[in-house]
């Protein structure tokens, strides 16, 4: 009964398991539910675990049940494209105005919501890929804005780039491919992740030590002597930076939210960092890399102690690593190159590794990453790579 | 539907949403733990209290700490009362007898009460993961180990089992798989007019719809670290009634009294009162 129901929700991307499905079966059989309502309700409760999934339940009952229409994928999609093309757009205004022949100062007057609203309306206007034509959104085509052959700091509408062609991103299912999860699951990572701590005694004497209490009050022929002794405590501080930007990240984004989701469990005192291919002057305290800029020579303030973690694919243009203003981002030019950079990260914090999603099967084949790799102790972003690294940071010096 | 004293339909100071009703009634129904997430101040903490109290039943409150282990919920053995009756000899207690060192934690009283109870797991989000999922084995199994004295507690009544968390993000998955999962949302304001009307019979219409209008008004506020919510407005409201100068009409005029007991920020009270005093210009 509602087999149906349960793999259209499935499908739907409600994560559902079938010990659920037999729970509302249980339910049922138990007469509680009397009406539509109540088998809603019901239903709602025993299978979906978190409010993030309620809206897409309500829409899969309602077109299970009562026929409606059911949630576009693309919706969705839309919105996350019209996001990338606004970051474009603050990246450089005039190659995206052009690109969807538009006057820049017609957009510059738009708030960031409305400029979203328009890329959404462009983006529907165009239902599917051209490739080969001159429209904007599509491969290897006339027009200036495809994604091959163009410097990141250009227009690159989707795409993957790894070293290989750039695969056509910008209407498909981006993160179809869960091939890459596969050895690496959340409490894999969580057990890896447990290895780091570094308990020490903190806070008030307030704890009794038996054994040492029953040893005193013996030498003292019976008299009790009650010894306490302090809490041990994680007091591990641990930074985690991550790098989030660009599309060459994007097939390992489910990885690292795992990574970062139980590094957040993990940790009394973690710091998060967000940065675009490498570090330069800044690094950002928030994810969209621009509100909450952080020095990247204040961090040497920071207790030495700090476990340091990087995590990103290393790879991207050489001169980008080498040249004094290799950064993309044109406020980021104090003239030092970002390998400096790097260096001055891992010597004020001699605990620290990078870890890189790239198998390292692949390593070789990108300069940038033989290069990295002798600034920071590189581990793969498996679970072997992750003891690896967790073994590592947790070394003496 | 049948009303048996089994069912829960709401009690004397809370009000009750027909839909949560039946999750908790389905959630008893099925013997599952009931897992509810939602914004500080829409009433997860007073819903055990209210089923507690409709249903007749004790409320066992387990006010999670993060630092807290599991056994500490459970029971704990009291070895310096005994290694004192050992020195000391004078109390009524057998010190050879370890048994009567164990006292029950907060799941060990539910599991141990002669009647069914509500028992209320609050901010489980605070504890680490290891503490959630230990305790849900437990919950399970309805049964723990003594292990000082190698006996099983086992439940006599299966408690009514209420878990809530204040957190953003989602627990673990083996965890979400043995609860049900109900998110309460931030009550509108036919709802919030309800409330009022349970927490204050007989106030004046005027004061309620003006008070009621200004609150949602001031949650509209941006960048406020911590939105006033329902206790706020009670609180606000018990206030108000107790000055005698206060006229509703001045609060529709943008004057709003005790701003402190709604912002408990210092910076949020800033900005509210920024936020009002600016409005008082238009």
């Amino acid at each position: 009964m509602f087999i149906d129901f349960f793999y259209t929700l499935k499908n739907a991307g409600v994560p559902v398991s079938p010990t659920a499905f037999l729970t509302l079966h249980k339910a049922l059989g138990k007469g509680l539910v009397h009406s539509l309502d109540d088998f809603y309700v019901t239903a709602r409760s025993v299978l979906v675990k978190s409010e993030r999934y309620f809206d897409l339940f309500d829409q899969v009952f309602a077109h299970h049940f009562e026929g409606a229409e059911l949630p576009d994928a693309e919706g969705v999609e839309v919105d996350e494209m019209a996001r990338a093309l606004l970051e474009e757009w603050l990246k450089d205004p005039k190659l995206l105005a052009n690109a969807l022949d538009v006057d820049e100062s017609e957009l510059s007057d738009l708030t960031p919501e409305a400029l979203i609203e328009y890329f959404k309306e462009r983006l529907k206007e165009q239902t599917e890929a051209h490739h080969g034509g001159n429209k904007w959104i599509g491969t290897g085509g006339t027009s200036p804005v495809g994604h091959s052959g163009y410097h990141p700091g250009g227009m690159r509408v989707g795409g993957v780039s790894r070293n290989k062609s750039a695969v056509k991103v910008a209407m498909d299912r981006r993160y179809k491919d869960y091939s890459l999860e596969g050895p690496l699951t959340p409490s894999m990572m969580g057990e890896a992740l447990k290895r780091l701590r570094n308990m020490v005694p903190a806070g008030p004497k307030d704890r009794v030590n038996l054994d040492e209490t029953l040893y005193q009050t013996m030498k003292n022929a019976g008299e009790i002597e009650i010894i306490f002794e302090r809490s041990l405590k994680d007091r591990l501080k641990v930074i985690l930076a991550i790098d989030n930007g660009g599309w060459s990240m994007d097939p390992y984004i489910p990885m690292i939210q795992t990574l970062f989701n139980y590094a957040r469990a993990q940790f009394k005192e973690i710091k998060t960092f967000f940065f675009h291919n490498t570090v330069y002057d800044y690094i950002h305290e928030d994810p969209a890399r621009y509100k909450k800029p952080v020095k990247v020579s204040d961090m040497a303030r920071l207790d030495p102690e700090t476990r340091l973690i990087m995590v990103g694919d290393a790879s991207m243009a050489p001169y980008e690593l080498m040249t004094a203003d290799g950064s993309i981002h044109i406020e980021e030019r104090s003239g030092r190159a970002s390998l400096e950079q790097l260096r001055f990260l891992s010597e004020t914090f001699p605990h620290s590794v990078w870890l890189n999603p790239v198998p390292e099967r692949m390593w070789h084949y990108t300069q940038t990453i033989s290069m990295i790799r002798r600034i920071f102790p590189m581990f793969e972003l498996s679970i072997d790579g992750l003891e690896g690294a967790v073994a590592r940071l947790m070394e003496k010096y | 539907m049948d009303h048996t004293p089994s069912r829960f339909t709401g009690a004397t100071r809370y009000v009750l949403d027909p839909e949560l009703a039946g999750i908790v009634n389905i959630s008893m129904a099925l013997e599952m733990p009931l897992l509810l997430k939602g914004e500080p101040g829409t009433g997860k903490t007073m819903l055990a209290h209210a089923i507690a109290e409709s249903l007749g039943m004790p409320l066992i409150v387990l006010n999670v700490k993060s630092s807290m282990k599991l056994v500490e919920a459970l029971y704990q053995y009291d070895t310096l009362t005994r290694l004192n009756d050992s020195r000391f000899g004078d109390s009524v207690r057998n010190v050879s007898n370890i048994e009567e060192y164990i006292k029950m934690g907060k799941i060990g009283q539910a599991f141990t009460s002669d009647t069914r109870s509500v028992l209320l797991i609050d901010e489980i989000d605070k504890a680490d993961t290891d503490f959630q999922d230990d305790m849900l084995d437990v919950l399970d199994q309805m049964e723990f180990d003594i292990i000082e004295i190698d006996k099983v507690v086992k439940t006599v009544h299966r408690p009514v089992i209420i878990i809530t968390s204040n957190a953003k993000k989602d627990l673990s998955d083996p965890f979400l798989g043995r609860c049900n999962f109900h998110h309460i949302a931030f009550p509108d304001p036919k709802m919030m007019r309800k409330i009022v009307d349970v927490h204050f019979s007989g106030l004046d219409e005027n004061l309620m719809e003006s008070a009621i209008a200004a609150f949602y008004k001031l949650r509209e506020l941006e960048a406020v670290e911590k939105k006033p919510a329902t206790r706020e407005l009670i609180n606000w409201i018990r206030a108000l009634r107790s000055d005698p100068d206060f006229k509703p009409k001045k609060l529709l005029k943008g004057e709003v009294p005790f701003l402190g007991v709604l912002f408990k920020k210092s910076g949020d009270y800033q900005r509210a009162t920024e936020f009002t005093n600016r409005r008082k210009l238009f």
